[in-house]
């Protein structure tokens, strides 16, 4: 397109002049095919470097910030991390993760006994890993969320909590990357729960929609 | 504040932000001088201490002082009129004019006080542009425009009963709207075809509001003769969803997702505006290294509106082709973006004071690899329709608008430029430092599609250059996001190993960030025109008023009127080119 200065900072696109030959529809409609023609034939000569993913066969990969489904960690000792501070639940947007609190009677410290989340409600921004000062809850890289009823769009401890050790590499959104010291209670000293117990009622139904990582 | 800082774990050394006493502006002086002068001239009150020049006028004199602001003074260019709501006030609205002069490059801003049962005197005989303005206002505040052609409801529903931006509104209230209560939209006939005679049978047709070529949930009835279009009407609202309300129920931080879903295009530059507009209210001084990926990611979210923008209008066109090749860079753009926050489409990455997290390491080469590869594309459309005569005939002299209908509608943008006003918000005001770079604002002449077409093509090649000098310049050292624990969050290190930092932590969660007093304006340039935020702080942690002026909203409402005596086939031509997006129109 010819471009003309106007005034500092400021240029003026002029609408090309067509010649002769392109008033005449043909011999730019011919061009047209020949530019198409010379990806058509550059795409069948590099087949491998196609713009395509044949999903679901192939993924596309996402990088290590991506904003998938939650999951919660859990201490070494087999402990959930969460205390049910509410943070989260005060940071989302959305409104999509309730908590109810139970105490541990020996060690007076918190743990959820529920923790939902609506993944219909769920924006994927973020916020709820900014704000756990507990290092408990992770995004994944996980986004095949489809389901079939509007229950079963809501998560709760069973799909939520993954074991301990859980490897952190294939984890999307997460509060820090590489490593950090944890000198606080982020760490776990695991004392809200007996020892190697899961958070959950054993005879709570797996939600069968969703990926459970390992 | 000094005893806080001494035991401070976290190097901060300025005060706690005095979020009861009032915002004070940077330029309020300046502002102040020339509210004065303006004020003096007119004959009206005068607000001290804004950010802009603020005249406080009385409702029966608004059309008669904007009549001397438009002709005497140059005011030219409705911006933006709303309202805002102080139950305990005598007069309880403020409803809000902004006006800028292209000619001096100053905007200046009207309140006008106005209480419940009283109505304003509509605007419209004035700028035809605050038209669908005044309807928002009157149907979020229930303020009435006496004299307006046409008020009734725009955003909401016709079963929708209250107004939904009143303080004492209850946003969790429901309304459900059924077959019986629409009213039925005839338009009316453009007095220049009233007499046509033809042997043609008037027409109603309705395009959308689910139609493959609106691109968007809006509705178009046209009235036909034969084939030309002799009288339209648009309807709005399927997609509202009430972000403005939504703002004032949650925090500053909480409405940053928000933002996103306005201009879904190119969601990292309202993220920018909201973020700046929090900014100035607070005075952050932000980190170089914030606004530098700040500015380069925007470059790449207006590419990638552009690109849908040309695209789906060239789609509509029937050159399918131009779509594969425009939409292959598109990807990688939202790849880059991904990289660096998480998400494609919506990626909520700025924080106030900074962004989310810092960029990937390779960042800079991903960057330099799309700019590299770019051109080629936009070359490859250029090649295949600029000088293909069947798109040319499609385009050129289809809904053209002169230069003064559209500043008098309120045009901003791409759509505004393609007229030949060469008015650009990163030139005018400049922020993010585009006015470090060297890059020229395209403008083009006709108004029509192919300008349109014109001035988004050369944008993008104005955005690669503004891109390929920031990626030469590199990206500064040092943090992105403020040293501020009453913004920012700590670092996570910090909150898991000191006491101190978690207390901060846990005050900003749940306390949010108090701005101080006052309300502030924030331009920026979006992709289809001036993206700015109004926010209405009163010191606690929900903003009290955020206004955002929609881009899209005013460029619509000239819509109707552009696509009158031309055909269908145009009116899609058209829509396409001006880039409408429901999620801003409807907010």
């Amino acid at each position: 397109m010819p471009i003309k200065r106007v005034a500092p900072g400021v240029v003026k696109v002029e609408p090309r002049k067509l010649s002769v030959s392109e008033r005449l529809y043909l011999p730019q409609v011919v061009a047209g095919m020949f530019l198409t023609l010379r990806h058509l034939l550059k795409n069948l000569f590099n087949l491998k470097k196609l713009p395509i993913i044949s999903y679901p066969e192939v993924k596309r990969v996402y990088s290590e910030r991506f904003r998938g489904r939650h999951i919660l960690t859990t201490r070494e000792d087999g402990t959930t991390r969460c205390v049910a501070c509410y943070m989260c639940s005060t940071a989302c947007p959305a409104e999509c993760i309730t908590i109810e609190a139970g105490e541990d009677e020996r060690t007076r410290e918190k743990f959820p006994v529920r923790y939902d989340i609506d993944l219909l409600r769920c924006v994927f921004c973020g916020y709820c890993v900014d704000a756990c000062p507990e290092d408990a809850i992770y995004m994944t890289r996980d986004y095949e969320m489809a389901i079939d009823t509007r229950a079963r769009a809501v998560v709760g401890l069973r799909d939520l909590v993954v074991p301990p050790n859980f490897p952190v590499e294939p984890m999307g959104w997460r509060p820090y990357y590489g490593p950090l010291e944890k000198k606080g209670t982020a760490g776990g000293t695991g004392l809200g729960q007996p020892l190697r117990q899961a958070p959950y009622p054993d005879e709570a139904p797996l939600n069968p929609d969703i990926f459970r990582g390992a | 504040m000094s005893t806080l800082t001494r035991y401070s774990a976290i190097p901060y050394t300025g005060p706690a932000p005095t979020n009861r006493e009032p915002f004070v502006p940077v330029d309020a002086p300046k502002m102040d001088a020339r509210g004065a002068d303006l004020a003096g001239r007119l004959r009206v009150e005068q607000e001290r201490g804004q950010d802009l020049p603020t005249l406080v006028v009385e409702k029966e004199r608004i059309v008669e002082v904007l009549g001397a602001l438009k002709h005497d003074l140059r005011f030219t260019l409705p911006l933006d009129l709303w309202a805002v709501d102080y139950p305990k006030r005598e007069k309880r609205f403020d409803v809000m004019y902004q006006l800028y002069s292209l000619d001096n490059n100053e905007r200046v801003r009207l309140k006008v006080p106005v209480d419940e049962d009283e109505a304003v005197e509509s605007s419209t005989t004035v700028y035809k542009g605050f038209d669908w303005f005044e309807r928002e206002v009157y149907d979020m505040y229930g303020v009435r425009f006496d004299g307006h052609p046409n008020l009734r409801r725009i955003l909401t529903h016709e079963a929708f009963q209250g107004h939904a931006l009143r303080k004492d509104y209850d946003p969790a209230q429901r309304w459900l709207c059924t077959e019986k209560d629409v009213a039925q939209l005839i338009p009316k006939v453009d007095p220049r075809f009233e007499n046509l005679d033809t042997d043609f049978e008037r027409v109603t047709l309705n395009l959308g509001p689910s139609h493959p070529a609106t691109h968007g949930t809006m509705r178009i009835v046209v009235t036909l003769d034969g084939e030309k279009i002799i009288g339209a009407d648009q309807e709005i609202g399927y997609l509202h969803r009430c972000f403005e309300k939504s703002c004032e129920t949650h925090t500053y931080q909480q409405a940053i997702p928000f933002t996103d879903r306005l201009n879904y295009m190119s969601a990292i530059i309202n993220n920018v505006g909201y973020c700046m507009a929090v900014e100035k209210l607070l005075a952050l001084e932000v980190p170089t290294r914030a606004h530098y990926v700040r500015l380069v990611l925007s470059e790449f979210m207006r590419i990638a509106d552009h690109l849908v923008c040309i695209g789906t209008n060239l789609v509509d066109m029937g050159a399918l082709t131009n779509f594969w090749y425009l939409f292959q860079p598109r990807e990688e753009i939202y790849g880059l973006i991904e990289a660096c926050c998480g998400a494609r489409l919506l990626p909520s990455y700025t924080r106030i004071g900074g962004l989310a997290v810092d960029v990937p390491p390779d960042f800079l080469e991903k960057a330099q690899r799309l700019v590299n590869m770019l051109p080629k594309y936009i070359d490859d459309v250029e090649k295949l329709v600029d000088r293909n005569k069947i798109f040319l005939d499609r385009v050129i002299g289809v809904a053209p608008i002169s230069p003064e209908d559209a500043i008098d509608f309120g045009f901003t943008g791409p759509c505004l430029r393609a007229c030949g006003v060469p008015f650009d918000v990163r030139k005018a005001t400049p922020y993010l430092g585009y006015e470090t770079y060297d890059w020229d604002v395209p403008i083009a002449e006709g108004g029509d599609t192919h300008a349109r077409y014109l001035v988004r093509m050369e944008e993008m090649r104005q955005s690669l250059r503004i891109l390929q000098q920031a990626i030469h310049r590199g990206l500064p050292p040092g943090p992105v996001m403020v040293d501020n624990p009453y913004v920012a969050l700590p670092p996570k290190e910090k909150v898991y190993n000191e006491m101190e930092s978690l207390i901060y932590h846990f005050k900003l969660i749940m306390h949010g960030i108090q701005p101080p007093v006052g309300e502030t304006y924030f331009p920026v340039e979006g992709g289809n025109g001036e993206l700015g935020f109004y926010i209405v702080s009163d010191g606690t942690k929900n903003p009290y008023r955020v206004r955002c002026r929609p881009p899209c909203f005013a460029i619509y409402q000239a819509y109707g009127r552009m696509i009158t005596g031309q055909t269908i086939p145009d009116a899609i031509a058209a829509l396409g080119s001006l880039n409408i997006i429901a999620g801003e129109l409807d907010r």
